[in-house]
């Protein structure tokens, strides 16, 4: 007869099991943080030979060097500029475009959904060429402004689909309330999808940040001043093409993703719910 | 309420159009006449170096010249092609990948024949560069690639990939620290001794392809010498023949006797030198830019330079090597004729020694080699037995390099006999030349 105890040990064998299981994947996850930080406070020299975690002498001024030899403080402004503006432009033509594409019926609407949606196969870099002549014409390469549009449209077919799936599950009694009330379309979509989407919207906020922070590479083809790169090419003064300054690179490293996480953890409340939601209404 | 929803509205609005309109074009700026010459290069570590060379000549001249670095290779690859479609290339450049590529964006009108300026004053620039430098950018007559010939590029710097070896370590196995292995049964034989101390053979990127191959054409070029070589590449050789199975066999010989190090097959050079410059490796397949780098790693590293060990005394031993980096000045560009005022100077023996001190990089002007450090000149010696594909007047296609490259590492790891490697490697090469043909 199976008593007490032995349901009480073999919870506790299944919770501990569980509990070694999420310590192994949260140290997979914050091990290599932890290594950029810890190589970032060691010399060119030890970071070879010094494989402890916790270096023997620290060299917190690697960040200072890193700050000033890297320019981060325009590169800072940059990025932050081309990360804000590409991400209020994506909610704003997301949601909208996602609001149509759920409450409105209008001729073409399901080709132009799918097409939306194909977009997402198709890789940044298969682009290049096509958005640099495209740019070109317009005479907005070398601009910020050219940067920032690319930004937006790459942001926004995932957008889209999000939000749309969203909206399609969202009942329709809370909008003929607010029609009752004498609200227009585009109110309606501000008053009363907009609030509800907050949760997706943190979704679509943190990855299109993430997306538009650590994008480089298209910024390195449109752009041709250096004035005008972002954060990445700091870091990209460290990385030569035979030489590598490893400490002041994983100085770098921190100082630029420090503000992602910090905007993670703002905004972690809403990221769950919206995944949660996702994972619901999907 | 609809009032409310659109004033809440302006904000968001009024914020994207804020950030937009700071972003907009730059209203253009009347130039001021002076003359601006801008060099795009993909080689970010060099950006000091050139900072301090584009200082002295406004000061020499009044000219600014402004160096745009790109990193990686990659995406600055990328960039300069897509400059290339929409017309929109610096007035110097560099270009990264096979001579074909350099061919193609010559036929395309993007880059100024340099002969006129070259061969003026009796060739007294073209002279003072290393011939092997000068070869790289050359096209000559009935060369495969349609180009009028003619020098297109000015070469910055050399390099040549040789073999280093741990002088200390060297000494540990009781081999002699300045009398390295020069035959590939010297070589081999060092192979059990390396696996009974413990230690690590050969390190090398061997996983990134590039540099196997080049290997297997310095043991190629050993073993049936360059006109049987450059034969196999015009198709008039099969890579089934008995000397092509013979340079994969060297690889399964190497394994075999235990001289390469543990991994090699997936080490990128990165890897490779931080093992070597730890001292935890003999030896190191790999290119003069390695003085800096293991200079940077362990300064104190007691190391030699020597060359591929040799297989047959019917030929002799070959290096890969050549012009590292060059520049192209653009055939459109308004200021080409300061551009190649530019390159003239920058290539002069002071700012040559100046760039090859800063950079601990070979020098293209041959007057510069006395006065470089001891391990560098070291790369520098028998520069008569340097070849690059660059100068072989033909390119292999990429997917038979490519076959050739995987097919080594199948070898190291056992995977497949040289045998089937030379059977793929041909395969490849029929399927292209086929493709190609029609």
């Amino acid at each position: 007869m199976r008593t007490r105890w032995f349901y009480k040990i073999q919870r506790i064998g299944i919770d501990t099991l569980i509990h070694l299981f999420l310590i192994a994947v949260s140290a997979s996850c914050i091990l290599p943080l932890g290594w950029m930080v810890s190589s970032s406070l060691k010399t060119q020299e030890t970071v070879f030979a010094d494989m402890s975690f916790l270096p023997r002498e620290l060299h917190f001024a690697n960040y200072i060097l890193a700050w000033q030899e890297g320019g981060f403080g325009r590169y800072f402004l940059n990025s932050i500029v081309y990360t804000v503006s590409a991400v209020i432009g994506i909610v704003v033509v997301a949601s909208l475009a996602a609001y149509a594409f759920s409450r409105l019926r209008f001729p073409g609407r399901k080709i132009l959904f799918v097409m939306f949606v194909a977009a997402m196969m198709i890789p940044l870099p298969g682009s290049f060429v096509a958005l640099y002549v495209l740019l070109n014409k317009l005479h907005l390469r070398n601009t910020a402004l050219g940067y920032i549009l690319c930004m937006i449209s790459v942001g926004l077919s995932m957008s889209i689909f999000l939000l749309k799936t969203f909206f399609d599950k969202l009942p329709r009694e809370l909008e003929d309330a607010a029609r009752i009330d004498g609200a227009s379309k585009l109110g309606i979509w501000w008053h009363v999808a907009m609030p509800l989407a907050r949760p997706v919207l943190a979704v679509v906020v943190v990855f299109n940040a993430l997306n538009v922070w650590n994008e480089y590479v298209l910024a390195l083809i449109i752009f041709d001043s250096k004035a005008l790169m972002p954060l990445q090419r700091a870091l990209m003064v460290f990385r030569g093409e035979y030489l590598t300054n490893y400490p002041l690179l994983m100085a770098g490293l921190t100082i630029t993703a420090l503000p992602i996480i910090l905007l993670y953890l703002l905004m972690q409340k809403y990221i769950v719910k919206g995944v949660t939601a996702q994972a619901t209404f999907g | 309420m609809r009032n409310t929803c659109l004033r809440r509205m302006a904000v968001p609005f009024a914020l994207v159009c804020l950030c937009l309109a700071g972003c907009s074009p730059q209203p253009s700026v009347p130039s001021k006449t002076r003359t601006r010459v801008i060099v795009w290069h993909w080689m970010t570590d060099r950006q000091a170096a050139f900072d301090e060379l584009s200082k002295r000549y406004e000061q020499a001249t009044g000219i600014k010249v402004v160096f745009e670095l790109f990193a990686p290779s990659e995406a600055y690859s990328s960039k300069v092609r897509a400059a290339a479609q929409g017309v929109n290339l610096p007035d110097v450049f560099g270009i990264l990948g096979e001579k074909r590529d350099l061919a193609s964006f010559v036929k395309a009108g993007h880059i100024l024949p340099l002969n006129h300026y070259m061969n003026e004053n009796n060739g007294a620039w073209k002279g003072s560069f290393l011939s092997k430098a000068v070869a790289m950018n050359e096209f000559s007559d009935g060369d495969a690639y349609g180009v009028e010939p003619g020098i297109y590029g000015v070469p910055i710097d050399m390099m040549t990939i040789r073999m280093v070896y741990n002088k200390d370590l060297l000494k540990e196995l009781g081999g002699d620290p300045e009398q390295p292995p020069q035959s590939f049964e010297e070589f081999l034989s060092i192979g059990n001794k390396i696996k009974e101390a413990g230690m690590q053979g050969l390190v090398s990127g061997w996983g990134e392809v590039w540099l196997v191959n080049c290997l297997a054409y310095n043991l190629a070029f050993n073993i049936m010498g360059q006109d049987k070589v450059l034969a196999t590449i015009r198709g008039e050789v099969p890579y089934t023949d008995e000397d092509w199975i013979k340079v994969f066999s060297l690889f399964k010989e190497m394994q075999d006797s235990g001289v390469l190090a543990d991994g090699i097959v997936t080490m990128i050079n990165k890897n490779a030198e931080q093992l070597f410059a730890n001292g935890k490796a003999v030896f190191a397949f790999n290119g003069s830019w390695c003085v800096n780098v293991y200079k940077g790693m362990n300064p104190g590293l007691n190391y030699g330079v020597m060359l591929p060990p040799q297989v047959s005394d019917k030929y002799p031993v070959s290096i890969w090597g050549g012009a590292g980096s060059s520049f192209m000045v653009n055939a459109r560009s308004k200021n080409k004729e300061a551009a190649v005022a530019f390159l003239k100077w920058l290539t002069t023996k002071e700012q040559q020694a100046y760039l090859s001190a800063a950079t601990m990089s070979l020098p293209a002007n041959k007057d510069c080699l006395t006065g470089i450090p001891d391990v560098l000149a070291r790369f520098a010696r028998d520069l008569e037995l340097a070849t690059h594909s660059y100068t072989w007047g033909i390119s292999e296609y990429p997917q038979v390099i490519e076959a050739m490259g995987k097919g080594i590492q199948s070898i190291i790891i056992r995977e497949m006999t040289p045998g089937q490697v030379a059977s793929e490697v041909q395969k490849a090469k029929e399927r292209q030349t086929a493709r190609h043909a029609q």
